[in-house]
């Protein structure tokens, strides 16, 4: 059961505020789900006019993930929508329909960029490609965000984080030795695609803006997976030996793990370089003075025993202790934080990192902050779009439409 | 507006081919985020020293007896093709200073030393302004440069422990899991790239530069950003689903050969319609223990039997693709061998060889921003230590081979790194 919106005249009608490093940029983004809105939702958070696309009466299905305020389905209210399409303008146009496709080509030619996220049967069926595109402005830029990229033999493919992540050679690698491979916590596969397309975007329109000539852009997540592999793919493309491809579920080595401890988990990720470090901060100083742990080789041959310290040793503290032993003493030792702990750090409150938005349904809360912080140019996240929130303002605004035409559109389904 | 050089990029030069970037970076996190740039055509100038080199070059894995290892990381190799490779020792007078003049002539500086490290070299936003009024600075600290934690450290697994992710990650159930990768770093680079670009676009509207700080703790909260909403708004911490979703019907399933999978993943009552009928078992779907969402997410036990004693039969690729024909989501779980010899990123051309003189010739993955009128490729090798010494002093900075000489004399520019560094 969804909850009544609020008209729109009592609304405060959030005008693009034309700050942050991307000001003079607008988008035109046709995507739903992960991918897609989080490098738009990134734009949008630097300062990029973002005009967001749904589909009328219904919008992007993640308005429909949740979680929802006290487990009340509204889709306004959708944790994952609202994360994800921060700083947005909402329009509802229905792409299907010619009107509605004329609509979004003639948005298209005042835009730098269009993000969407179609396959190429989609992109055929709606009659778009990025020559449609160009062919109202030659200087726009069109970004494909989708799993499999726009040529090649799964490139109709359906996929969800699941099967995209994969594809993408993280997938197998994660999990126990002798079990299942195990997915990622959350939309990985998705948020690493969405990521490199939000700098595949800014390349796209920083070449359109110098020559007036915009360009396609292909960004496929499994190749963006299969781009970050660590050690492993470039190892075996290099060595053609497959020593280091196996599953190890939390350990790569005692040195480099989760280990539990009174009171939940830590991690440790020590580098050979950093053993006098962790020896210190571990108050086990006679392991340095130990021939099993001479050197990176001895401990690597002698990984059960010094496994078997870690262990005794974590057991017998607590997560705060362990870290501030690491920073007292400079070790790479972090407590595995839940989202609890995150809102409650006083490390990330002291620094402003996270911003209070206050969404008419939602009620105010605490986001996270822009993963980037620019001295010269403070991003101020703004909420999440309700459905349709921007369709009249964005269509007589942005194309010149009366309020009747508007009207017109709406009655016949098309916004 | 400033007229700035990369306005006038030709329509066939890359996008970032008037962007010179001065990479103090190391390791993997602040490399990802050059590389990205270098790929693009950004000259990017990555500068170590003898006594200062990067981690990676250790991790080659070739015995110790070949000849300049140093050289033959394929870790190394990887995070740093279509870059340029200087050496000066920044602790030095010297060093600084050719360093400093190296950044007057440059848009960009990354780093990604401990907090407290460029201050000490005396090579701070400030310090760097002072040459360059309108350069800009990436840096990239674990945890930021400010705050009670700025003296921690943390390596990329970490940094997901940090952030929350290690949190919600796991089989269902069980304790945190990590991920097989770094994961931070990528993360923290993909982000430093875009956010040195977006530095660019202010830049060439207003003349100004500035100093980004992407302290990848921060940088890897977004990645789980709704289960920080959703603890607010009831109270729900997360916790692991292993290879399940909140309303999906999904896995992994085993299929013939060794340690082979597919994933499977479904999610309206049309799309197990499809599912069951690859099956062959088209009265499934009328199934009351699986007849819509909620259903299959109670009984996801007995259709994961189901599922996986049909995909025990088959190949992953014949599986994924059985399902794929009926429109259902399903993708073989790629091990490095077979993604290597995947048809699809085959197809597309993902894969480049190239050729180092030390390391020899070996395939390496290509580019992820693809182009269409510029597309990129690897131009130019990884450097290798100290390759670029000469092209850098002289031709960039225009000292004599005398004085280059001298200054490799005193150990300000080298050839070879100090190999007790990373023992």
């Amino acid at each position: 059961m969804l909850r009544n919106v609020r008209p729109a005249a009592k609304r405060a009608q959030a005008q693009p505020r034309m700050t942050g490093p991307l000001g003079s940029m607008r988008i035109l983004d046709l995507t739903s789900g992960v991918a897609g809105p989080w490098s738009t939702k990134l734009l949008a958070d630097y300062g990029a006019d973002v005009i967001k696309v749904e589909r009328p009466g219904i919008g992007d299905p993640s308005r429909g993930h949740g979680r929802f305020p006290d487990g009340v389905p509204d889709r306004d209210q959708s944790a994952l929508f609202l994360w994800l399409n921060t700083s947005k303008r909402g329009i509802t146009v229905d792409i299907e329909t010619a009107s509605g496709r004329a609509l979004l080509l003639r948005l298209a030619a005042r835009c730098d960029a269009v993000v969407h996220d179609l396959r190429p049967s989609d992109l055929a069926r709606l009659r778009l490609s990025h020559d449609v595109f160009a062919a109202e402005n030659a200087s726009v830029a069109t970004i494909a965000v989708t799993a499999f990229g726009q040529s090649g033999p799964y490139a109709d493919w359906r996929a969800t984080n699941l099967t995209s992540y994969a594809s993408g050679g993280q997938h197998w690698l994660t999990g126990d030795a002798g079990r299942e491979p195990l997915q990622n916590g959350g939309y990985q596969a998705e948020y690493q695609t969405g990521t490199w397309a939000f700098g595949a975007t800014l390349t796209a329109v920083w070449d359109a803006r110098a020559n007036g000539a915009g360009q396609h852009v292909d960004v496929a997540g499994m190749e963006v997976q299969a781009s970050i592999l660590e050690i492993y793919l470039p190892d075996f493309a290099y060595r053609k030996a497959e020593t280091l491809l196996l599953r190890r579920g939390n350990f790569a080595s005692a040195a480099v793990g989760i280990y539990p401890v009174i009171d939940g988990h830590i991690g440790i990720h020590a580098m050979p370089k950093n053993w006098p470090q962790l020896v210190e901060a571990l108050d086990l100083q006679w392991m340095a003075d130990d021939e099993r742990f001479a050197d990176n080789r001895a401990r690597l041959r002698n990984d059960d025993d010094l496994s078997a310290e870690m262990f005794v040793w974590a057991a017998g503290v607590t997560r705060a202790e362990a870290y501030e032993r690491a920073g007292r003493h400079r070790a790479p030792i972090s407590p595995v934080n839940t989202v609890a702990d995150l809102l409650a750090s006083e490390h990330l409150d002291i620094r402003g990192f996270w911003r209070e938005i206050e969404h008419p349904g939602a009620g105010a809360m605490r986001y996270p902050g822009p993963p980037a912080r620019m001295s010269g140019t403070p991003a101020e996240p703004r909420r999440a779009p309700l459905l349709g929130e921007h369709t009249s303002t964005v269509l007589t605004t942005l194309l010149g439409l009366s309020q009747r035409d508007v009207t017109l559109l709406a009655r016949a389904g098309i916004v | 507006m400033s007229a700035s050089k990369e306005d006038f990029i030709g329509m066939n030069e890359l996008p970032l081919a008037r962007i010179r970037v001065v990479d103090l970076t190391m390791v993997w996190a602040g490399p990802c985020a050059t590389r990205l740039l270098a790929d693009m055509g950004a000259e990017v100038i990555k500068i170590e020293s003898a006594r200062s080199w990067d981690m990676l070059r250790s991790l080659h894995f070739l015995g110790g007896k070949t000849e300049r290892w140093w050289n033959k990381s394929a870790y190394f190799n990887h995070n740093n093709r279509n870059k340029y490779g200087c050496t000066l020792d920044l602790k030095s007078e010297r060093g600084r200073e050719l360093a400093l003049r190296l950044v007057a002539q440059s848009d960009l500086v990354f780093e990604n030393y401990r907090a407290d490290v460029l201050g000490k070299l005396r090579l701070d936003y400030d310090d760097l302004r002072a040459v360059k009024p309108d350069i800009i600075l990436v840096s990239m600290p674990s945890h930021g440069k400010s705050g009670p934690e700025s003296h921690h450290i943390a390596y990329g697994t970490n940094v997901e422990q940090l952030a929350g992710l290690a949190s919600i990650s796991g089989y269902e159930g069980e304790e945190p899991h990590k991920s097989p990768i770094a994961y931070g770093d990528p993360n923290a680079g993909a982000i430093a790239a875009a956010a040195a670009l977006a530095a660019l676009h202010h830049r060439r509207a207003t003349g100004e530069g500035q100093h980004v700080e992407v302290a990848q703790w921060e940088a890897m909260i977004g990645t789980i950003g709704e289960y920080v909403l959703a603890y607010q708004m009831d109270g729900s911490t997360g916790r692991s689903l292993g290879n399940g979703h909140v309303s999906r019907a999904q896995g992994v399933y085993p299929c013939m050969g060794t340690d082979e999978w597919v994933a499977i993943s479904v999610g309206s009552d049309a799309d197990f319609a499809a599912l069951c009928g690859v099956l062959g078992l088209p009265e499934l779907a009328r199934d009351a223990r699986f007849a819509d969402v909620v259903s299959r997410h109670h009984h996801q036990a007995e259709l994961d039997a189901i599922i996986g004693a049909w995909t025990a039969g088959r190949s992953q690729d014949e599986a994924a693709q059985l399902m794929q024909l009926a429109g259902v989501s399903a993708a073989p779980v790629l091990k490095i061998q077979r993604l290597m010899q995947d048809p699809h990123l085959r197809a597309r051309g993902f894969w480049e060889s190239v050729t180092q003189a030390d390391a020899g010739t070996w395939d390496m993955d290509g580019q992820v921003w693809r182009l269409s009128r510029t597309p990129a490729h690897v131009r130019t090798p990884p450097p290798m230590f100290g390759e670029h010494n000469r092209w850098v002093l002289r031709d960039l900075l225009g000292l004599s081979d005398e004085q280059i000489a001298t200054l490799e004399a005193y150990g300000v520019t080298s050839s070879a790194p100090d190999l007790a560094v990373h023992a």
